[in-house]
């Protein structure tokens, strides 16, 4: 026998369109409803005018529905109420399910009733209706149309979580009493604001009514199909339910005064499908404005239709009435707000003795704000009515917060009305095994009928456990239970396996920090899918403020390493560890694992550490230091306008030579450490270096005439042919700002003329940069002609495209002198340190293998890929016809600088170009630099730069028509194609695919090749090199590298336009995958791997005529003014980035 | 204990030992991997790692964040910033 369920999953469910609609054009007068007091009561029509309903119904099924709703929408005894008519609710949902079921029947093939259950003139979550009185209402509507034989039960046009979940229950209610199970069907109506009408987004939506196990979620009223679109993607990618869309027949419009809706089924059948094939929808219809006229209209298309194929993929969530919100963050942990809570805040509990609950509000606001992600919410205070406070509170809470709750509190009525007081998904904290299973069961009931996960301590009837075999045996049980038996999702299992104070010094709980770390990885390891939380703050419990925070810091920090998910924590207080002082933070982790040495307690060294330190984080109040600490702090916090009254003060009283030799150097020394351990970022190393330098300049007028603080002397320079400047600088920032002298030569520094420079200013070491491939083998070259004048200068080289295998190799094999490679400016400060420190010994170069690393090819694969006749590489297909571009010859362009940051690659600008990166910082602490250091100033500088006119932005390119000859390109003239504008030659790759850029272009017809040329203008290049000049070190480091970003972007801008107007854009992929080439063809620019050589710049530069926006090349084959950059555009689908 | 690496593309079959970073490997081994900024935020060195991957190193915090910016599959890794600990056998995607 067919059944909705079989039907379903054979074919996509059409179902009718509008009740309402139809009923209305029937004009019904006061006689049809019964009397002017009726007036409007459409579900009282079932009874009087039984016919029409019939004839509606018929109308759809005749149409080609496969079902249809019962006139029920709003036969509850609530609606009802409003006329009188509450008492008889169930018999109208009775009458109407009957009627429609026998017009069902009436037809040969399969068909369905659906009851219909509205949203109610009431929103519960407003407390307009109280839970007990709403569920009882719908109990009513529920029962008859079970009764009443429904195929299924459809909540439907909700606009108001508190309520869908209400009706879910009554319904499950009803059927579980009669025996009788039929799915349950759910639609929101999201309005065109984006949410329900409370409020809530789809996915707050679908958070909170997933753990009902409903039958399918879907869409239906408010506006038309295409308005559904993203909301129904949402669905289509999370939701485990069948999904349904009825949408109206369009935005409704008024006109004239009557409300009209603009789609007729012509047009509203295919913009329904189209949605039904997009989105994997398994229900269609219409709502209102929808005729039977509509539904034909789907009909043909929709029996078409393939039954959808989804793999939802849902991340475990709570909600709050407004949004949904992941359990697992990313960086974890999820922060669970501990101050609305009456047994940890005092403050809280003193606002819930006067019953100030807007002052509560403004608490749970505040951790809002500081970041939290769940709000733990517990109001047991001794001698209050728990269940009152819970009630009155959250009914003012709920509406006001956007995060999800967490209930705290092992009392049964407490948890029940707190829960149905919470519209959205919450979390119970919490159950325990301390007296068996029965409590814990009686809240699982709960936690199962109102759809809420559940935090469970690993407490059991032998009490608290302690180790991490009993808490991973509790944990095990507890799954069981939850999870075996329950039926909760894993994900909505949290785990707390305890933590205990260190503070006590009791030997029993010595080792318990450890425990519970490796108990969370136990867990997580044995029990996949489950939620770990811990309220990290009690490991800390007894200790006094100061200390609290580090230790509370680094037990969240190695908590997370240890696969904590979730941390009980008061938001403010999230220390970065980066910003611990190590000896704290060696001290500390002592305590954590229990580092107890003869003579050594890690508990009684902290105590003493921190015994008369303030709990003030990281601004300590400078005057309540010593003057020579605040210097060291003044260094490491690159402080650089408050460092100077600190160093007048200390200059009273001490030598100025030791200040910058012991002090500051000192400080310098510690800012290298952190950022070698990869806890300090760039950034703030060169704030540091600004307020060393701001410090040395105000000592300096102080020093004794003959005093000569310098360590050493190094002469910096950038290679002959390459024009990048700032490795070079941040080596001089890094080295003048450690006491060491700097020449810095500048740019395009051929060897004579370093070595010139070397002869009137003996140095003890030079420094040579670049950044381009070709500078690597500049650099061996000049080595090989110092080795020639008999040099034994040590040389320290740098640059990207180095390694250190051939710094150590081959370089140092071309020369007698000491060579050295420095993967960064610290390794090239450490090596300038040893020496000056008298270490002249010359390592020896590495030979072939060891340099290698052993590294030994085994076997390489076949032949290389044969070349074809016209010397390309067979490995590309050359099967699709070239685009037409939409003119030939070149344009001019001019962007505003704002367009620009449009396609700015900001994970490329954050964590390569501006340094930061996570090192060993956790996470949490990471995302906390990122969002309180990057982000802000990324948001600065793009006020900054779209206001001034330092960007003045321009392009050009074009399209030319061009032929491959082997390894070379032919550029024609576009008026004239006999004449040759251009051969421009690339190299081939040696083996393996045999790659070279001609390859991408025809050999046998005329293809077309795309040039670009963007600058953001002289301007830019003069304004960094002014930053540098008046030691602006972050500011110039953080200038050049959104520059040299935003003039990629620019590129990368330019680059989607050739794309569009060539019509390949629509192989485009979304958001940061396009920065990865994620486009069809390929962008190549000289001095890349595919054509390393600089010297093709000039042919590019003359075919595009780029004096014209006052591009230059240089004399090193480098556009002038910097922050310019060029490319040649192939459209082939298979040109991509290789190497030669 | 040396490893083998697997370059699936031109069929080059390498040994090293364990621990070296698969960027060291394809650079001495002449593999035709193409590296851009070799500090995992430019994405030109993906490679989808078609057997081995639990030989591979866990994904550097800047390696995870830049491939779940591109939502990439797990078997995608970012050549720059792996080390190997085990057999491995690595397609080039590059894109």
């Amino acid at each position: 026998m067919t059944t909705l369920d079989t039907l379903l999953h054979d074919k996509v469910l059409l179902l009718d369109g509008g009740m309402g609609t139809q009923i209305f054009a029937r004009k019904p007068t006061m006689e049809d409803y019964g009397g002017a007091a009726l007036e409007g009561c459409v579900d009282l029509l079932t009874e009087r005018r039984p016919q029409w309903i019939r004839e509606i119904h018929e109308s759809y099924f005749n149409a080609g529905a496969d079902a249809v709703e019962t006139n029920t929408f709003g036969a509850n005894p609530l609606v009802l109420g409003d006329f009188g008519l509450s008492a008889k609710a169930y018999e109208l949902n009775v009458q109407a399910a009957s009627l429609a079921k026998e017009v069902a029947r009436s037809f040969d093939r399969p068909r369905f009733v659906i009851g219909s259950v509205g949203p109610g003139t009431k929103l519960i979550t407003l407390g307009h209706v109280g839970y007990a009185e709403l569920l009882a209402s719908y109990r009513v509507q529920m029962d008859g149309l079970l009764d009443g034989g429904v195929d299924a039960i459809l909540i439907e046009t909700c606009q108001d979580l508190g309520q869908i979940k209400v009706a879910v229950r009554a319904a499950r209610e009803a059927m579980a009493a009669k025996q009788r199970k039929v799915p349950i069907w759910v639609q929101a109506t999201v309005e065109t604001t984006g949410t329900l009408l409370v409020g809530s987004d789809i996915s707050a939506v679908l958070t909170s009514v997933e753990p009902l196990g409903i039958d399918v979620l879907g869409l239906n009223c408010a506006t038309g199909p295409d308005e559904m679109h993203a909301h129904l993607q949402t669905l289509c990618e999370a939701s485990p339910f069948r999904i349904s869309c009825l949408p109206n027949a369009g935005l409704p419009m008024n006109v004239g005064g009557q409300v009209v809706y603009p789609l007729d089924p012509a047009g509203f059948a295919p913009k329904v499908l189209h949605a039904a094939s997009e989105f994997g929808l398994a229900i269609v219809g219409g709502c209102c404005g929808t005729t039977p006229e509509h539904i034909r209209a789907l009909a043909p298309g929709v029996a078409k239709l393939n039954v959808p194929r989804r793999a939802p993929k849902l991340e475990r969530s709570a909600a709050s009435l407004y949004q949904s919100v992941t359990l697992r963050q990313e960086p974890a942990p999820l922060i669970v707000g501990e101050r609305t809570n009456a047994n940890g805040s005092k403050k809280f509990r003193d606002l819930l003795a006067l019953e100030d609950w807007d002052g509560m509000i403004t608490l749970a606001k505040e951790q809002q704000k500081e970041g939290a992600h769940l709000l733990d919410l517990c109001v047991a205070y001794v001698g209050r009515d728990e269940v009152r406070d819970a009630d009155q509170l959250l009914g003012r809470l709920v509406s006001q917060i956007t995060l999800p709750l967490m209930i705290d509190s092992t009392e049964f009525p407490v948890i029940e009305r707190a829960l149905q007081r919470s519209p959205g998904k919450c979390v119970v904290n919490s159950i325990n095994f301390e007296d068996g299973e029965a409590k814990a069961r009686k809240i699982l009931d709960l936690c199962k009928t109102y759809g809420a996960a559940v935090v469970a301590l690993t407490i059991d009837e032998r009490g608290m456990a302690k180790t991490r075999e009993q808490k991973l045996e509790v944990a095990r049980r507890l799954h069981a239970l939850v999870v075996g038996e329950y039926g909760l999702d894993p994900g909505d299992l949290i785990i707390d396996p305890l933590t205990f104070t260190l503070g006590s010094g009791d030997e029993e709980f010595r080792g318990s920090a450890v425990e519970t770390l490796e108990a969370l990885k136990l867990i997580k390891a044995e029990l996949p899918g489950v939620m770990t939380i811990l309220g990290v703050s009690n490991v800390s419990f007894g200790l006094n403020p100061a200390s609290r925070h580090v230790v509370n810091a680094l037990m969240l920090y190695h908590g997370v390493k240890h696969g904590l998910d979730m941390a009980i924590f008061n938001a403010s207080k999230v220390l970065p560890v980066a910003k611990i002082d190590p000896e704290d933070r060696r001290m500390v982790e002592d305590l954590i694992f229990d580092r107890r040495s003869e003579g050594y307690d890690p508990l009684k060294a902290v105590l003493a550490r921190f015994s008369d330190r303030k709990a003030t984080l990281v601004d300590a109040h400078r005057t309540d230091l010593p003057v020579l600490e605040r210097l060291h702090r003044g260094i490491l916090d690159g402080e650089k306008q408050a460092i100077l009254a600190d160093v007048d003060e200390a200059l009273k009283d001490h030598d100025p030579l030791k200040l910058i030799n012991e002090v500051l150097l000192g400080a310098m020394k510690v800012v290298g450490e952190r950022f070698g351990a990869g806890e300090m970022q760039l950034p703030f190393v060169l704030e540091s270096a600004e307020a060393m330098k701001a410090a040395i300049k105000r000592i300096e007028p102080h020093l004794p005439r003959e005093s000569n603080y310098q360590k050493g002397r190094i002469l910096l320079a950038t290679v002959k042919g390459d024009v990048h400047d700032i490795g070079k600088n941040l080596v001089d920032i890094i080295l003048s700002n450690n006491g060491f002298e700097v020449k810095n030569l500048g740019i395009k520094q051929p060897i004579e003329a370093i070595l010139r420079e070397l002869e009137a200013w003996p140095a003890d070491a030079i420094g040579l940069s670049g950044l381009l491939v070709k500078s690597t083998v500049i650099m061996k070259e000049n080595l090989h002609f110092m080795e020639e004048q008999g040099l034994k200068v040590p040389v320290i080289l740098g640059g990207a495209a180095l390694t250190r295998d051939y710094v150590e190799g081959d370089c140092r094999r071309s020369y007698a002198g000491a060579v050295h490679y420095a993967e960064d400016a610290f390794e090239g400060l450490r090596h300038m340190q040893s020496l000056v420190a008298g270490d002249i010994s010359v390592p020896a170069p590495a030979t072939a293998a060891s340099a290698a690393g052993d590294i030994k090819i085994l076997k390489r694969g076949g032949a290389a890929v044969p070349l074809t006749e016209a010397g390309q590489s067979s490995w590309v297909r050359h099967d699709a016809p070239s685009p037409e571009p939409p003119f030939w010859g070149v344009r001019e362009l001019t962007d505003a600088p704002g367009d620009l940051f449009e396609h700015l690659d900001e994970f490329a600008l954050v964590r390569n170009r501006w340094g930061f990166s996570q090192g060993s910082q956790s996470d949490e602490a990471f995302a906390a630099v990122l969002r309180d250091k990057a982000e802000p100033q990324l948001a600065r500088w793009k006020a900054r730069l779209v206001a001034a006119p330092v960007f003045q932005p321009k392009a050009r390119y074009g399209y030319f028509p061009v032929r491959a000859e082997g390894d070379a390109l032919r550029v024609l003239d576009p008026t004239d194609r006999e004449r040759t504008l251009a051969l421009l030659g690339f190299p081939r790759q040696p083996a393996g695919r045999r790659l070279c850029i001609t390859d991408f272009f025809r050999a046998d017809a005329t293809d077309v090749l795309a040039l670009q040329l963007v600058t953001l203008g002289q301007a830019a290049a003069d304004h960094a090199a002014r930053l540098y000049r008046e030691d602006g070190y972050a500011d110039y480091f953080a200038f050049h590298g959104l520059a040299t970003e935003l003039t990629e972007a620019y590129a990368e801008r330019l680059h989607a336009r050739i794309r569009r107007e060539l019509g390949i854009h629509h192989k485009d992929l979304p958001g940061r995958a396009l920065f990865a080439q994620g486009y069809q063809g390929s962008r190549y620019s000289y001095g890349y791997p595919a054509c390393p050589d600089l010297e093709g710049n000039g042919p590019i530069l003359d075919l595009l005529r780029g004096a014209e926006i006052g591009v230059h090349l240089s004399d090193s084959h480098q556009m002038d003014p910097e922050y310019s950059t060029s490319a040649l555009v192939a459209w082939h689908p298979q040109a991509r980035y290789f190497s030669v | 204990m040396p490893v083998k690496v697997h370059f699936l593309l031109e069929d080059l079959l390498v040994e090293a030992p364990a621990g070296t970073s698969l960027q060291r490997i394809a650079d001495a081994a002449g593999a035709d991997i193409t590296f851009g900024c070799r500090t995992g935020s430019c994405g030109t060195c993906r490679v989808r790692v078609a057997e081995g991957l639990h030989h591979c190193s866990d994904p550097s915090p800047e390696e995870r964040d830049f491939l779940q910016g591109l939502d990439a599959p797990p078997d995608q890794r970012l050549a720059c910033q792996v080390t190997v600990h085990g057999d491995v056998a690595i397609d080039y995607i590059g894109l």
